[in-house]
């Protein structure tokens, strides 16, 4: 108790603000008159009484939060925000479960925008936004959002930072002060997400739709208000106008920080990741174009291209919307599509998966061996851009990438026991860890998550959770250590 | 050219010595009349000419050895004697295609057992001990290049075995400690060959066919001289007795070597991968058994755990012998099996995969980082039983363990490229790599690889060699580093 209580104390704060964000469904269900008002009021109160009673209770444990409070802080919010998140869905549709209405929460906030809902044209739009507003939220953070606003989080602000934000390189070349950083950096996630309303009114949807979208592309969370995804609208230029967006996002939001200070692209070319990001994807929509266009699904190499190009990079920045149905292609395509969505997303970006940067480095410590063998004393420093990365650095990825590849195998295994096929349990645990969304087979584009049990949601959501955190955020929690002394 | 001369000069010995290998399937299709005599005199005249050629061409490079050179010769040796070892089936089957017969003798070097030849049975007897021979020659092959060989030239921290070596010569020329070395090991290795045939022929096989198995379960290869495999006996004495072996076989050579030198169980005890080999099989065996029970499959508890004993035992230390077609089990079970077949095997045994030592690091390796982040200022060692394990030992260990899976998922891209399906692919390279034998799908243990094009033949065959040269001894060849001068 004495080492959870101060937790539970910012965690009740926490959970007060998030109520407050419950206010944007609520005032859009009152004006436009639709079904799920009630379930709105409800979930409100109920969030802010739990969020100020759990404060105010806990508040004689008030204290500087310290290293493993920052651990266990962040796992708190991230596993209990979805419960609350989860209680408009209760609320409205009595039916659904309780798996399941948390499976879609924590969908949401993961920004991994897998869904076991299904009928969404018909579903108040309300309820939609919340939906699209969970990915948003949770696509830059809730405890950077929460550090921005409460500078009473004080020095344990940093702690919480590094435990959340994405990607091995805690950045310190912004301001030192932590509080700062997080507003700034949710400054230019909204002025990015602004631009795209507009440009995908502009492209053609309707208000509702827009704010959606931008809601879900801007997190590379990739929920949608229609079945068919972007398939509904059918049209080249949103197509376009998401791939821009989608990719703007998937590169590192304090680069795109830096740039907007320094109006420059400058930022952009010294950053050690566009060139991978960019380079990867490019070269994979021409490769599989051809390669789809040969095998004969498309008479035409522009429809291939253009398929491709808005699939692929839609799994690859770990989004999630779909365009057509890949499932029917070729099994290449869509497996190399998830082997994409591993290592595609920037650090700081709101992708997910290894980032690119892990990748890079993991990579050049294999060739780093291979040159060792010959060289054995030789002294071979792991370069990115033109500085030399510290080793301790080097090896940390290199056990993030282990682990990474072992929760994989874990989870398909127990998956597989459960009684699902290879390619879905597999292609849904990639999925899921990378935040990505649609799997292939049971739970393909065409498909969602319904189909899945009970145990095998509950499997999935923690996976989400994993590929969110980092795995070692979550990991760290169940080490003797963490509890100890 | 002056570089590699000294390398085909030791090579041309190797050949020569080699060609005496075909002296026993000859001599028993002398005694046995057995119609495949022509195809050993071609063998053996081609393969001690080549050599006897190469000798006196390269009789100019004579000098010794440096670490640069060892490597292209293990790769020389594991790559060109499957050619000569190819040349019996070549010309006892015509029709066999060179790709083919290249796949049958590798996979019989390497150990791995898969095969592309049915109608087994009806084969004469000398090629069937000829096919397992190959797989006992290649187990000598193994025991030194991991015991001896890979530790000097520091593949993968192998050089963490070094202190294990039996004999503790101080010497670091590569050639006079090998021999040393290796002359030990051999006669432990087939000292437990001979107790094995033995033991299997009292057990009711013929004295051919105790032979074949015997040399079959000690390099931990898996052809066997019936398209049944193990199941043509059905027996459960002979299913133990292989077991026995098997277990025995997927334990240092060092250890067993220790053993009989001391005349001295106690050496058992010290071994730390002996335990964790042992107590992984026993629960995944009875595991498993209770999963195919509760799922129905076998209605009668002890046949289940027959059948699961004896599969998970052959898979996971990756012989590769089969006693019914797991592949029609649910796909967890065989999948698991798979799954052990990577880590089981001690790193002194004929065995294959990342070996149980490697996966003992990874494990206290992300277990170290887990307290990291709790303590960041902490200093943690590494140690296997009470040896300090030093840092460059476990980042080769990782580096090794990235190349292993990135392997593994370059391999099944190309092999789904060229057609294959997904989970046929996937396992055949697992099945490959670890030098298993049989993979699931359309390679499981019901099948061969014969259903594979001439394409994917030879990637499998390239996978084998990979995973059998511990990936960087194969990979360096490849380095431009390594070609200049």
């Amino acid at each position: 108790m004495q080492r959870l209580a101060p937790s539970l104390n910012v965690l009740g704060l926490v959970i007060l603000i998030f109520s407050f964000t419950m206010l944007v469904p609520l005032t859009t269900a009152f004006f436009a008159h639709d079904a799920a008002q009630f379930a709105f009021d409800e979930s409100f109160l109920v969030t802010l009484i739990t969020g100020l009673a759990l404060w105010l209770g806990a508040r004689r444990w008030q204290r500087e939060l310290k290293v493993r409070d920052g651990f266990l802080l962040v796992l708190l919010v991230w596993t209990s925000l979805p419960a609350f998140a989860a209680l408009p869905f209760l609320i409205y549709a009595p039916e659904m479960s309780f798996t399941d209405a948390y499976f879609e929460a924590i969908s949401g906030l993961t920004t991994t925008g897998a869904t076991v809902m299904s009928g969404l044209d018909s579903l108040p739009p309300s309820l939609n936004l919340w939906r699209h507003l969970l990915n948003w939220l949770g696509g830059m953070g809730i405890i950077v959002l929460a550090v921005a606003i409460l500078p009473l989080l004080g020095i344990g602000g940093r702690q919480l930072l590094k435990a959340e934000l994405p990607g091995p390189i805690k950045d310190s070349k912004l301001t030192p002060r932590i509080a700062d950083t997080a507003k700034l950096l949710w400054a230019v996630y909204a002025a990015i997400t602004l631009v795209c309303v507009f440009a995908l009114k502009l492209a053609g949807m309707s208000w509702f739709d827009a704010v959606c979208h931008a809601f879900a592309t801007l997190s590379l969370g990739g929920f949608s208000t229609h079945d068919a995804s972007v398939g509904y609208y059918d049209s080249p230029l949103i197509e376009a106008v998401l791939i821009f967006f989608m990719m703007a996002a998937a590169l590192n939001f304090v680069t795109h920080l830096l740039a907007f200070r320094q109006k420059s692209l400058a930022p952009y070319r010294h950053d050690p990741e566009v060139f991978g990001v960019l380079g990867l994807v490019i070269a994979s929509c021409l490769g599989l174009s051809f390669y789809v266009w040969q095998a004969g699904v498309y008479p035409e190499f522009l429809t291939a291209l253009r398929h491709v190009s808005f699939n692929l990079v839609s799994i690859a920045t770990d989004c999630g919307f779909a365009s057509t149905d890949f499932n029917q292609w070729p099994i290449l395509v869509p497996m190399w599509m998830l082997f994409l969505s591993s290592v595609t997303a920037s650090s700081g970006s709101t992708g997910g998966g290894l980032k690119m940067i892990r990748a890079v480095l993991a990579f050049r410590q294999g060739v780093r061996e291979l040159e060792r063998q010959l060289h054995p004393a030789a002294c071979l420093p792991v370069k990115i851009g033109k500085h030399a990365v510290p080793n301790q650095f080097v090896f940390a990825v290199q056990a993030f990438v282990m682990m990474y590849v072992a929760t994989i195998v874990a989870m398909t295994l127990v998956l597989l026991a459960s009684g699902l096929d290879f390619i879905s349990a597999f292609s849904a645990v990639v999925a899921c860890i990378n935040n990505a969304g649609p799997g292939l087979n049971e739970v393909g584009p065409a498909s969602n998550y319904a189909g899945l049990n009970d145990f095998q949601t509950w499997v999935l959501a923690f996976t989400m959770l994993l590929g969110r955190l980092e795995l070692f955020t979550v990991f760290v929690l169940f080490t003797r250590a963490f509890w100890r002394g | 050219m002056s570089q590699i001369l000294p390398v085909l000069h030791i090579f041309s010995k190797v050949l020569m010595l080699f060609a005496f290998a075909f002296l026993l399937p000859l001599g028993v299709s002398i005694a046995l009349e057995d119609g495949a005599q022509l195809a050993y005199d071609e063998a053996i005249l081609i393969t001690f000419f080549s050599g006897v050629v190469l000798w006196a061409l390269s009789r100019r490079g004579k000098r010794e050895l440096h670490t640069r050179d060892g490597f292209l010769l293990v790769v020389l040796i594991w790559a060109v004697l499957p050619v000569f070892s190819a040349i019996p089936l070549l010309v006892y089957m015509p029709d066999l295609s060179f790709n083919e017969a290249y796949f049958e003798a590798v996979s019989g070097l390497t150990a791995t057992g898969a095969t592309v030849l049915s109608g087994l049975d009806s084969l004469p007897p000398s090629i069937n001990i000829w096919r397992t021979q190959m797989h006992w020659i290649g187990g000598m092959g193994v025991i030194v290049l991991v015991v001896a060989v890979l530790p000097m030239l520091g593949v993968g921290g192998r050089q963490l075995f070094k202190a294990e070596t039996p004999t503790p010569m101080k010497d670091s020329k590569l050639t006079p400690r090998m021999a040393e070395t290796a002359k030990g090991l051999w006669q432990v290795y087939a000292f437990i060959t001979v107790i094995c045939m033995g033991a299997l022929w009292a057990g009711g096989m013929s004295w051919i066919d105790a032979v074949v198995h015997g040399f079959s379960v000690m390099g931990l290869g898996g052809l066997s001289s019936h398209d049944a495999s193990m199941a043509y006996f059905d027996s459960l004495l002979l299913e133990m007795i292989v077991m026995g072996f098997a277990l025995i076989a997927g334990i240092s050579f060092s250890t067993h070597f220790m053993a009989v030198r001391m005349r001295n169980l106690a050496v058992y005890r010290h071994d730390t991968e002996i335990p964790l080999f042992l107590g992984v099989l026993a629960v995944s065996a009875v595991g498993l058994a209770f999963y195919l029970h509760y799922k129905g499959f076998y209605l009668d508890f002890p046949e289940a755990l027959r059948y699961t004993a004896f599969n998970t035992v052959s898979v996971a230390t990756t012989l590769g012998f089969s006693t019914t077609d797991y592949n029609v089990w649910p796909y967890f079970a065989p999948l698991w099996m798979l799954f052990l077949s990577s880590f089981a095997a001690s790193s002194g045994s004929t065995g294959g995969g990342i070996k149980m030592l490697r996966a003992m690091l990874l494990y206290k390796q992300l277990y170290r980082e887990f307290i990291k982040l709790i303590h960041p200022n902490a200093e943690i060692h590494t140690k296997i039983g009470h040896q300090a394990v030093p840092n460059k030992i476990i980042y080769a260990v990782l580096a090794f363990l990235f190349v292993y899976v990135a392997s593994i998922i370059v391999l099944s891209f190309i092999l789904s490229a060229s057609g294959l399906d997904v989970f046929t692919a996937f396992t055949a390279v697992v099945a490959m790599v670890n030098n298993t034998g049989p993979g699931l799908g359309q390679v499981g243990p019901a099948t061969t690889y014969a259903v594979l094009n001439e394409f994917q033949t030879w990637v499998c065959s390239f996978a084998m060699l990979l995973g059998r040269l511990e990936f960087f001894t194969l990979l360096v060849v490849f380095t431009p580093v390594f070609w200049r001068k």
